[in-house]
């Protein structure tokens, strides 16, 4: 049972990084991102590039985000950018649409370029475990937690101690307030969207030291945008814990029911937390 | 006279739509046509209820889904197609009553992460159920015509244009419109606007239910959970938008493009179609946002302004 836990706590993190990035743009713009999970599966990809010109997945990770930072940048530009004055409405189903869009192409796009096969990535160091008090802790697992906690500090630092966190939390709370007050809306909504992508690097490493394929995107979206709702819309402090408490449940209930049924669990409690607590678990927070 | 053209328009499409099996021999084609009628049916009921109610449902595949079940299940079982597909829909309903009136109290972006949530549990539980493909015996495949298929899926398909016709351009329509502009003002002016969702989201997985037997009826062989996949939840939404929420003429417009649109992809792109498709359809969604029926006005009201002066 402590080894259950263990394992839903690790893969809550992974949970909680990926709903980061969709948190963060539906916080600030609105949007909903649907391809998130593809540009994560992308990230894995350019992981797998750099690793087999013999850089480890970790170190590759700066790299490899300031691409996803970049391209998420150019394609704010080339399409999302231009729903900015949409109604709330209309900028979530708009942006829905494009996304699909985008996930379709980066999906197709992925399997020509490196076919349908699944894929993995398999350092020296993948099956090691640390064993404490009796209960074993994958190591990739835990130098995955410990970077996505990193990320979350650094985040965190970003919003609260600088300028361009308080223009971020401005335009989060109302466009054209955040406008009249001199923020540059366009630029602060371009600079988060490219961070959200850019986000996408830390799960894109420990997916792809799990397993891959060009079509799995969509499902780890899934994971990411139930925890988004499981913590508020808007409530970016709550994504995290929420992300460990849907690995938790999980883990617990593939003890007791089986593997198979382990996504069902997951979603019946979705929908269950989402009848009692329709505004999500955590209490709404600015941003 | 204004009133009667579009049951002329209707009955004239129909018609003509009811020919091809008569001439046309090849089975692709007709194949086509049936998917057409098909997509049609799934985009119109999605359309009563995310396009004039304003409830946005990507859950879709699972009302879909349920309704291929119990239809194939009766009809394998020598029950009448015709009572299958009513009871295929009468499933859809019954599903839709458990699990999507609790999804109707979620307001906003929640409706539809819900509803999602609600067809990934369906597609889960079906493909752990039913894990292996259903094939027809061979009294059935001996039996196997695609005019009948044909027929019954344009019937479907115009019971389905027809029914959201009528409640539409009904009180009960005007209700559902004034909840989908603003639900707290619908409500102040004494509308209750829960019972109307529920009747909207009744009827609309009604008819995809349907639509779900067509499916079952028309597959010589699938998996049980084929018709659960996600893609049956985006292929409505897709397919309304492109034509035009809220408009009876979207769904039936948008259908022809999407179908038409990824058909000659395919045939002519070869391996890059997916690509050239999803980026045309960025492309609609970006200069076209209220879809082609909006693009037709606006080329109308260009047309008129032309000839006025």
């Amino acid at each position: 049972m402590g080894q259950t836990i263990v394992y839903g706590i690790l893969n809550g993190a992974l949970y909680g990084i990926i709903a980061l990035g969709i948190a963060l743009v539906f916080g600030v713009m609105r949007y909903l991102n649907l391809a998130q999970g593809s540009l994560i599966i992308l990230g894995s990809y350019g992981i797998l590039f750099f690793f087999h010109l013999g850089i480890d997945p970790f170190a590759s990770m700066p790299f490899v985000g300031l691409l996803l930072f970049l391209l998420g940048g150019a394609l704010f530009r080339a399409s999302f950018g231009r729903l900015i004055a949409f109604p709330e409405g209309a900028k979530i189903k708009n942006s829905l649409l494009i996304s699909f869009g985008m996930m379709l192409f980066i999906d197709s796009l992925a399997t020509l370029l490196w076919t349908g096969d699944e894929r993995s990535i398999t350092p020296v160091y993948s099956g090691w475990t640390l064993g404490v008090f009796g209960l074993r802790f994958p190591f990739i697992g835990c130098v995955g937690l410990a970077s996505a906690l990193a990320v979350i500090v650094v985040l965190h630092l970003l919003l609260s101690r600088t300028y361009f966190g308080k223009s971020i939390m401005a335009v989060s709370q109302d466009h054209e307030a955040a406008s009249l007050m001199g923020v540059n809306v366009n630029y602060t909504c371009l600079i988060s969207f490219a961070i959200s992508v850019g986000l996408a690097t830390v799960p894109a490493v420990l997916i792809g030291l799990k397993s891959f394929s060009p079509t799995v995107g969509i499902q780890w979206f899934n994971k990411g945008i139930i925890v988004v709702m499981l913590s508020g819309i808007g409530n970016i402090y709550g994504v995290f814990p929420a992300g460990l408490f849907l690995g938790i449940m999980e883990a617990i209930s593939v003890y007791f029911f089986g593997a198979p049924y382990r996504e069902v669990t997951g979603l019946v409690v979705f929908v269950l937390v989402m009848i009692v607590f329709p505004k999500g678990l955590f209490k709404r927070q600015e941003l | 006279m204004k009133k009667g053209k579009p049951y002329i328009g209707f009955c004239v499409g129909l018609l003509l739509l009811a020919m091809p099996p008569l001439f046309v021999r090849s089975e692709y084609v007709l194949n086509l046509f049936l998917m057409y009628f098909l997509y049609v049916i799934i985009a119109q009921s999605w359309n009563l209820l995310g396009g004039f109610t304003g409830q946005v449902s990507l859950g879709h595949s699972a009302f879909f889904g349920i309704g291929a079940i119990v239809t194939r299940l009766l009809w394998t079982a020598d029950v009448p197609i015709i009572v299958a597909l009513i009871a295929g829909g009468a499933g859809a309903v019954l599903l839709a009553a458990i699990v999507g009136i609790p999804c109707l109290r979620m307001r906003s972006a929640y409706f539809p992460i819900g509803t999602l949530a609600l067809a990934m549990i369906a597609q889960i539980t079906v493909g752990n159920l039913f894990p292996v493909p259903g094939s027809l015996s061979s009294d059935y495949l001996a039996g196997y015509k695609i005019s009948s298929r044909y027929y019954i899926a344009l019937a479907v398909a115009a019971l389905t244009v027809a029914v959201v016709y009528r409640i539409v351009h009904s009180r009960i329509g005007l209700a559902l419109v004034g909840i989908r502009d603003d639900e707290a003002a619908a409500e102040a002016m004494g509308v209750r606007t829960f019972r109307y969702k529920i009747f909207s989201l009744m009827v609309s997985s009604a008819l995809v239910g349907m639509g779900g037997g067509i499916f079952a009826y028309h597959q010589v062989s699938y998996y049980y959970y084929a018709p659960f996949e996600l893609s049956w939840s985006f292929l409505p939404t897709l397919t309304t938008f492109i034509g035009g929420l809220g408009t009876i003429a979207g769904p039936i417009v948008g259908a022809a493009c999407f179908l038409g649109l990824s058909e000659i992809f395919a045939i002519t792109l070869g391996e890059i179609h997916m690509l050239v498709f999803a980026f045309t359809f960025i492309l609609v969604v970006l200069f076209a946002p209220g879809g082609l029926m909006s693009v037709s006005a606006k080329v109308r009201g260009l047309v008129l302004k032309l000839v006025g002066r």
